[in-house]
């Protein structure tokens, strides 16, 4: 995933971005060694890990596995550019998914973001106490492997289990977390609890990043916090904003982990095709790698185009 | 008693397979020789671990590394197969009788008929039909797995009740079962091999072959009546919510919520390992019958050590398959780690098949399973892309187990989808 190269870039970037003028002329005599030297490795792996992989799925989603009679001998791959693809697009239930993970992704990004940037903004508030503490707190739930983190929720959701309904039941609550309605944002409060930590990080280092100085002369001129938030302060996390967007439709994109943990215990109402990339490994365990492969293809230049759209509109907006 | 274990997995496909297969089965034979001796095996089965030692303590030219993966549904065959498609699959590995066409016919197992050549009669013939297509065999066949009903004494003694000899009785327990504490059900949801099981008893097929094409099952009448009977105890709030070898299963087992289970012999193994403190409540009693004094059994799992595709030393792999399923002692462990029922012919005698279990309070629950072995009913036959059947059929069963939908929906969607994927592969299916 190359955008998580960025990330880190851009939370460090303020330090290295002012360098000496003067020692420009050196470098380039070693430009090139350099280059070769770090830049190196990275296309090697670049292209072996990542371009590699992906050329690979293209090419074998455009083959039909085909068996004949009994299906006994072994198969045989034949070339048939559109078949997978046909048959992706008339699946009502990887369709389904898509559109599932797509609601999922209108809704919960802007939730967790705007839950990330109220954090980060209180964090940031020069009345904040213990700011290490919280900002550690938040950033916990990250450092949990996602599987795990889906267990220890699919325990809270069991209907048999539930202690979250157990201390509900007193006031003659009960919530439904997988009933047909419910299970997707079951799926999303997971999703929301591991992740809005990370993207509060970003968000707090970008607003480290604002010279004292603009918010002293905002203070000075007799701005309030808010307005000091809405008018400095968001703007300046434009860019980290963006970022953690495209990242958390890229990560909604590969919802997995928590819908495929908490299935066996969801009574049915997650299936085996319940998001794109859990529709392709179903594919997959069906022996169809071909059109498991055609699944994948077809999520990625979705997720592409998502991506690329959302950058051209929010970077239309920064040039007026 | 042998006629009718001929018969308890010899099927209709297994036969029907062979004509199909007799003129084109492999050629490979130099490579048998094997030079290498050291392979690999992917397992689960609790005591594999400790098998593979006492192999290799007593076969110092042959050296196994025993590996466990995932479970075979939860993981385990898919990394097999990716395995093989990667070209870096272990020698052997513990494939269900149920998936072992499945591999097959994605070409994932290796043919070893020229090292099995004689053992045969070591097996019960019904195990050895399952690893034999035509003249390929794949693999050893390990274990069986009658079916029988394992019920919470406890819960039927305090109310009274006697282990049910027909499934109209075992409803009409399931409701004064649940009548006697709301959070008390007679049992949970069945699904996949599971469910199969249920069906197989009743005479109801999955899959059969006719001709060179698949017949797919699925939604027949027999099994509609099956479904149609499990219907009735959901529809009456009769079967609890708790979902097989999930934790709330496990401690429903233990604290008496969940009052039986219709499961195969193995499943004695997951019972007691899973649920401790239900230890002296369980006893097992024959599965109850359609009409008084049938003596119909399901079969659920059974699997076999399967020698997989680009195995080298196919020579130490069938020394090992073969000595993991009959030697006596090896076996004796797996009776009572894994609670494993023999394929091989001269370990039914075992001392641990003939032991007082103290955990199903001191009952000799094997001679409830031997009996029952006899009683398979014969003529089941496993599809040819049981991974995607049983996905789809579980995606609709645990649907309809829940109340939304039903079980006899469940039947005709997953034959569907079946029959679609089969044709989309340019498999024939028999209309």
């Amino acid at each position: 995933m190359r955008p998580t190269g960025t990330a880190e870039q851009t939370a460090a970037a303020p330090k290295h971005a002012v360098l000496p003028g003067g020692r420009r002329g050196r470098e380039t005599a070693l430009g090139r060694r350099t280059l070769l030297l770090f830049g190196g490795p990275f296309a090697v792996l670049f292209a072996a890990m990542y371009i590699a992989p992906l050329l690979y799925a293209t090419v074998s989603s455009l083959f039909v596995v085909k068996r004949s009679g009994l299906g006994l001998a072994p198969p045989t791959r034949r070339f048939e550019p559109l078949h997978n693809f046909a048959q992706a697009f008339g699946d009502h239930d990887f369709l389904a998914g898509l559109a599932r993970v797509g609601l999922f992704a209108v809704v919960q990004v802007p939730l967790m973001l705007g839950l990330a940037l109220g954090l980060a903004l209180l964090l940031d508030s020069r009345s904040a106490r213990a700011k290490g503490f919280f900002r550690l707190g938040a950033f916990l739930p990250y450092a949990i492997p996602g599987v795990s983190a889906a267990l220890v929720w699919s325990f809270m959701y069991s209907s048999e289990s539930s202690p979250i309904n157990h201390l509900l039941e007193p006031l003659g609550v009960h919530i439904p977390f997988f009933a047909n309605g419910a299970v997707l944002w079951s799926v999303a409060n997971i999703v929301t609890w591991s992740w809005t930590g990370y993207n509060m990080i970003i968000i707090y280092s970008a607003l480290q990043t604002i010279p004292a100085e603009v918010l002293e002369a905002a203070k000075m001129d007799g701005a309030s916090a808010l307005r000091i938030a809405w008018n400095i302060k968001i703007p300046a996390v434009r860019s980290s904003l963006v970022l953690t967007t495209v990242f958390s439709i890229i990560g909604s994109a590969q919802l997995f982990n928590e819908p495929a943990v908490l299935q066996p215990i969801s009574s049915g109402a997650i299936s085996s095709t319940f998001t794109p990339i859990m529709s392709a490994q179903a594919a997959v365990a069906a022996g169809n790698y071909p059109y498991a492969a055609a699944q994948s293809v077809v999520l990625a230049v979705a997720v592409g185009v998502l991506s690329f759209v959302f950058f051209k509109l929010t970077s239309r907006g920064e040039n007026a | 008693m042998k006629a009718s274990r001929t018969g308890t997995v010899a099927t209709a496909a297994v036969a029907a397979l062979a004509l199909a297969l007799a003129g084109c089965s492999s050629t490979e034979g130099d490579q048998g020789s094997g030079s290498s001796k050291e392979l690999t095996f992917w397992g689960w089965s609790p005591g594999y671990a400790d098998a593979v030692k006492a192999f290799n303590k007593s076969h110092p030219d042959i050296k196994v590394t025993y590996q466990e993966v995932q479970p075979g549904a939860k993981g385990g065959y898919q990394k097999m197969l990716n395995a093989v498609q990667a070209g870096n699959a272990p020698c052997l590995a513990q494939v269900g009788y149920e998936t072992l066409s499945s591999f097959a016919a994605q070409g994932a197992l290796q043919d070893v008929h020229e090292q099995a050549e004689g053992d045969e009669s070591d097996f019960q013939p019904a195990a050895w039909q399952s690893v034999r297509l035509g003249d390929a065999v794949y693999g050893a066949p390990v274990d069986t797995g009658p079916m029988a009903l394992f019920y919470n004494k406890k819960v039927y003694d305090s109310l009274g009740l006697k282990p049910p000899a027909t499934w109209s009785e075992y409803q009409e327990q399931a409701q004064k079962i649940h009548a006697s504490d709301p959070h008390r059900y007679i049992s949970s949801p069945y699904l996949n091999y599971d469910y199969a099981g249920l069906s197989w008893q009743t005479g109801a097929s999955w899959f059969g072959v006719k001709g060179d094409s698949w017949k797919v099952d699925l939604a027949s009448e027999a099994n509609q009546k099956v479904a149609a009977y499990w219907q009735g105890l959901v529809d009456a709030g009769l079967i609890s919510g708790a979902p097989m070898y999930d934790q709330a299963w496990y401690a429903g087992l233990g604290n008496g919520n969940i009052a039986t289970v219709v499961g195969a012999v193995w499943q004695a193994g997951v019972i007691k390992g899973g649920v401790k403190d239900g230890a002296g409540d369980w006893a097992v009693a024959p599965m109850p019958q359609w009409k008084a004094g049938e003596k119909a059994v399901g079969n659920a799992g059974g699997s076999a050590t399967a020698v997989l595709k680009g195995c080298e030393s196919t020579d130490a792999a069938w020394t090992f398959a073969h000595w993991l399923s009959t030697d006596r002692t090896a076996y004796g462990d797996l009776v009572t780690k894994a609670s494993l029922y023999p394929a091989a012919v001269a370990l039914l005698d075992l001392p641990q098949l003939q032991g007082k279990d103290p955990y199903f309070g001191g009952q000799p629950i094997y001679d409830v399973f031997a009996r029952a072995a006899a009683d398979v009913t014969p003529g089941w036959t496993w599809g040819p892309i049981m991974t995607k059947t049983t996905t789809d059929l579980d995606d609709a069963l645990g649907k309809a187990w829940a109340g939304k939908g039903t079980l006899k929906d469940a039947l005709v969607t997953a034959r569907t989808k079946t029959v679609a994927e089969l044709k989309n592969q340019g498999l024939k299916v028999a209309e």
